[in-house]
């Protein structure tokens, strides 16, 4: 038992542990490289690279949609402006073709009354005149079976022409 | 604990057997553990991988604390290694123990000095060999022993043997002692009967419960102070 406190008291150092240790120790160390450590901590530094890209990415992401959200607000904005315009300019348009229909119409009627008018005042010419020449015929048929001779309707004409007016003019007076 | 052990002379270097099969047995232990752990690696971790990240995350952390920023990262995976194979050298012995014709074939490899001494001739060469690399020899001698002040030479030189001796015989000390003692309460079990093996059944169970936490212990503790010392080589004190 005391062999175990003083190195090497009855066997010698074993040197050859020392040198197998090492080489062997060498050996496990590359071998735990090759078949986990490597792997383990590529795997780790691409998790750790995988994390922080997500969060810059998810940062820009943010970024973005705030952008967006604050663009979207100011084309909503215009949009209202622009809507309001549009209506605006309707209204006025409106306006301005009631205004437009109206004054075309009361020209019209003004025409159409200045028109019509005219119209009854020939009308009236017209229906004048035709009973003046109905007068006058029946006047002649009249003195003519009066008088029993036949009477030159056209030498009469003028005669009987200017006792009319001078009706006429009876009658204006009255 | 007294049993003999195999040794075998070969090309004139005597071999001790049993240091060479279990340590063999534990380096295949850790590579089998690893390697299982290690299958199926995905971004997302689940199951076995995690736990195969806590333990990097682990040996990683013991690193980065004593050697900070970049230089401490050439050391993750020496750290992970040592970390494992002497924390399941230290619980093998616990579980098994192969004897064969009174010879030992099987314990914990970190009950017997010389393995201990070979892992810690390990992180020497390792701690000399950065020095060296990252300053020159010549800046690596200034800040390795002439560091606070000149005069501190002497000291500084009987350090690197106190500093080799005490990392390789705290390991062996801890793990020996707790075989040593795991041994003497078998031996009372068997001693008397059945009335010394329902006494010693108990204290058996504690004292390996009790070893189970030691050996951890001194995993953390042999890496720990590993790294103290490469930081001391690696790295200029203030």
């Amino acid at each position: 038992m005391l062999s175990h406190f003083v190195i090497g008291a009855t066997s010698g150092l074993y040197i050859g542990d020392l040198l197998f240790y090492a080489i062997s120790f060498i050996i496990l160390i590359a071998l735990v490289k090759h078949f986990a450590w490597g792997p383990v901590t590529k795997m780790m530094d691409e998790r750790a690279n995988k994390i922080s890209g997500d969060l810059d990415y998810a940062e820009k992401s943010r970024n973005e949609a705030t952008d967006l959200a604050a663009k979207r607000q100011a084309e909503l904005n215009k949009s209202q402006t622009e809507a309001t315009n549009i209506v605006t300019t309707a209204r006025q348009n409106g306006e301005k073709q009631r205004q437009t229909i109206v004054d075309q119409a009361q020209s019209d009627v003004t025409t159409l009354k200045a028109n019509a008018q005219k119209d009854i005042v020939q009308e009236r010419a017209d229906a004048l005149k035709s009973a003046q020449d109905d007068v006058a015929a029946l006047s002649i048929e009249i003195a003519s079976k009066i008088i029993q001779k036949e009477l030159n309707a056209t030498d009469q004409k003028a005669l009987i022409d200017s006792y009319i007016e001078g009706l006429g003019k009876q009658n204006g007076a009255r | 604990m007294d049993e003999e052990s195999y040794v075998v002379k070969f090309l004139g270097i005597p071999f001790n057997i049993t240091n060479v099969v279990s340590g063999l047995l534990a380096m295949v232990l850790v590579f089998c553990l690893v390697w299982f752990l290690s299958r199926n690696l995905t971004l997302r971790p689940k199951g076995k991988q995690n736990v195969l990240e806590w333990l990097i995350d682990f040996t990683n952390g013991i690193v980065s604390t004593n050697i900070p920023g970049e230089q401490g990262k050439r050391f993750n995976l020496l750290a992970f290694v040592l970390f494992l194979f002497i924390f399941v050298a230290n619980q093998m012995g616990l579980l098994i123990q192969v004897i064969i014709g009174g010879k030992t074939l099987i314990k914990s490899p970190t009950s017997d000095p010389m393995v201990t001494m070979a892992l810690a001739l390990i992180v020497l060469l390792v701690s000399h060999y950065f020095g060296v690399m990252i300053f020159g020899v010549k800046g690596y001698l200034v800040n390795s022993y002439m560091r606070p002040v000149s005069f501190m030479l002497p000291i500084n030189i009987l350090e690197e043997f106190t500093n080799f001796l005490t990392l390789a015989f705290r390991l062996y000390g801890n793990i020996f002692a707790g075989e040593v003692l795991l041994t003497l309460i078998g031996s009372v079990a068997k001693s008397h009967g059945l009335v010394t093996t329902v006494v010693a059944l108990p204290l058996e169970m504690i004292w390996q419960g009790f070893s189970i936490f030691i050996g951890s212990i001194q995993a953390y503790v042999f890496v720990t102070l590993s790294m103290v010392y490469i930081s001391k080589k690696v790295e200029v004190e203030e």
